[in-house]
């Protein structure tokens, strides 16, 4: 594959396709023709791909069973996209949590446990995240656009489990009559959504995304009750919060939060969306993973309080 | 107001370097509910979540009579705890309550999972005073404005829970009953119990906050997927109660839309035909 020029990411095909004149847009007809009020101009379709390999090989000590000491947080996997506002911000050292059998017995059914956050797994999702995303943006700029807006991404696996495909699309804008130097800005809204965000005083920056991932490692308590064993002969069945799950879940949603806000700086991310994913791990592990995603926005104006609602019936 | 210029206005902005200080703010709410949200003096602070899972014993799903004690105490202890999270991390993140919280809740035959997500929120340039427990709800931001103009206030979250037996039928009745249309009233029954047993929790929460009500019940009801001769009754809602001001009567205007989607003309009815 030809590409467009030194140092650029996009084949030479396009740079050629997104000179000539015709435009394209995922938009909807509704959200472009909210287009026009705002002085937004859809000048071309633009994507970004990248398929990653997770790698294990910076994985650490913490991947073995019942890991002392964990990964130390200090992430591997490396070659991020840099000062992208996708890297992955994790604890100084990492979430780890040690479990150790409560019954002070060494054998194959009394094992220690551990919680522990895997910043190779999302220093990867940032790189393929990223790299996707600088993708887009170079075809965006590539077409004369100031902005992207309607940005889809998705990210699923490919034949191979550790290879996942990103995608991010959306359709790149021109504003007309805006002679400045602004940075390239990028927004999940699109239509009315967008043209409310304007009059209420915020301008989009960029889109923001994240990802968390926990390795949870039962100890022996633990995978004894989550197999439903709580209670004895003796004492009957009792059922108690499974700490080590539920700070395991915790971690995770709180790591995400905590990467995300990390690109933020003083702006505010608007209408995130959270989403959880969970799955077995061979030998009674479980990764829990959580994305954040949303609109880095910020005020160009002083907020106008709007006036209270007027409640109203549909009689339809 | 000229839509343009603004947009021209915040790419300006943008070729700007960002504000010095200031700490960035997250929330799931979208634009519609933060401009409504404002227009009642609240904003947004944070996301906030809350988690618990807790243990179901082996076996109490199979045999036995009356309630699943143990099941609906477990549902109760992660309801509970979530809250509580959430609660906590509402606080620490200065807020004065959450709205837009969305509930998971899921029911395996040997742990219960509870996940709350929202936004913290608080009234503009206001943090929660001391002393004052943040308010769960699982109102919408639309819920909680109109709840606020009526003079109402949420107290927090309410929810109650039961999982019952199913009595198994003997064999005579069940031959008996065979190739018949006959209610199952083992099941009938059952469904009952659970069903005042959870509501009766739900309200004895709401009495606990001091609540005249509960709003925005949601409830969830059937057999155990796993265990057959098991049912269950789920009720959450927002215990409110009316502000010092008393209750604010709204007198809604009547709107007649027109733009209603529906096809009220076809065009073969020109010709006499039935649509």
């Amino acid at each position: 594959m030809t590409l467009a020029g030194p140092g650029s990411d996009l084949p030479e095909a396009a740079g050629q396709r997104l000179g000539t004149g015709a435009w394209s847009s995922g938009l909807s007809v509704a959200d472009f023709a909210a287009c026009g009020p705002m002085g937004l101009r859809p000048v071309a379709l633009v994507q970004g791909f990248c398929a990653m390999q997770w790698g294990w090989y910076a994985a650490g000590p913490g991947l073995t069973r019942g890991g002392w000491g964990g990964p130390g947080g200090a992430g591997g996997g490396g070659g991020g996209p840099g000062p992208a506002p996708y890297a992955a911000a994790t604890e100084s050292r990492g979430y780890n949590e040690s479990w150790p059998c409560p019954h002070g017995i060494a054998s194959l059914e009394h094992r220690w446990g551990s919680n522990y956050e895997q910043p190779w797994v999302e220093s990867a999702w940032s790189q393929g995240f990223g790299s996707a995303y600088r993708r887009m943006v170079e075809e965006a700029e590539q077409a004369g656009a100031h902005g992207i807006i309607d940005v889809v991404d998705d990210a699923s696996y490919m034949t191979e489990q550790s290879v996942v495909e990103f995608h991010v699309t959306g359709t790149a804008v021109a504003v007309e009559d805006h002679e400045g130097q602004a940075p390239l800005w990028s927004t999940y809204l699109a239509g009315q959504r967008l043209a409310k965000l304007f009059e209420a005083g915020m301008a989009p920056v960029s889109v923001a995304a994240g990802l968390s991932s926990v390795m949870m490692w039962p100890n022996c308590q633990t995978e004894y009750l989550l197999g439903g064993g709580g209670g004895s002969m003796w004492v009957g069945p009792y059922q108690d919060e499974i700490t080590q799950v539920t700070n395991a879940e915790t971690a995770a949603r709180r790591l995400v939060r905590a990467a995300v806000s990390a690109q933020l700086g003083p702006d505010i991310l608007h209408g995130a969306r959270f989403s959880v994913s969970r799955r077995a791990a061979g030998g009674g592990g479980h990764v829990i993973e959580c994305t954040l995603r949303g609109t880095r926005v910020r005020h160009f104006k002083d907020f106008d309080p709007l006036p209270p609602p007027t409640p109203t019936v549909r009689l339809s | 107001m000229d839509l343009r210029a603004e947009v021209r206005r915040a790419m300006a902005a943008l070729g700007q370097p960002p504000p010095r200080g200031g700490r960035g703010a997250t929330s799931d709410l979208s634009i519609d509910e933060a401009l409504l949200l404002h227009s009642v003096g609240w904003e947004p602070v944070e996301l906030v979540t809350g988690v618990s899972v807790t243990s179901v014993p082996w076996g109490v799903w199979t045999w036995g009579q009356g309630e699943i004690a143990a099941a609906s105490s477990a549902y109760a202890k992660a309801m509970a705890g979530a809250a509580a999270r959430m609660g906590d991390e509402c606080a620490r993140a200065g807020g004065l309550g959450t709205v837009g919280v969305r509930i998971s809740v899921e029911i395996h035959p040997y742990h219960i999972e509870v996940a709350l997500v929202g936004s913290a929120v608080r009234p503009v340039g206001k943090s929660a005073g001391r002393g004052r427990a943040p308010f769960v709800s699982d109102l919408s931001a639309r819920d909680f404005c109109l709840l606020h103009s009526s003079g109402w206030e949420p107290l927090g979250l309410a929810f109650g829970a039961s999982f019952v037996y199913a009595p198994r039928r003997t064999a005579l009745t069940t031959f008996g009953q065979a190739g018949q249309n006959v209610e199952l009233t083992n099941f009938t029954q059952a469904m009952y119990q659970a069903r005042e047993l959870a509501m009766e929790r739900m309200q004895r929460a709401a009495l606990a906050w001091g609540a005249g009500g509960v709003v925005s019940v949601v409830m969830g009801q059937g057999p155990m997927a796993f265990a057959a001769h098991a049912v269950g009754f789920t009720a959450w809602g927002t215990a409110v109660r009316v502000g010092p001001d008393g209750h604010r009567h709204l007198e809604p205007t009547m709107v007649v839309p027109l733009d209603d989607a529906a096809v009220m003309f076809q065009a073969s009815s020109l010709r006499g035909e039935d649509a």
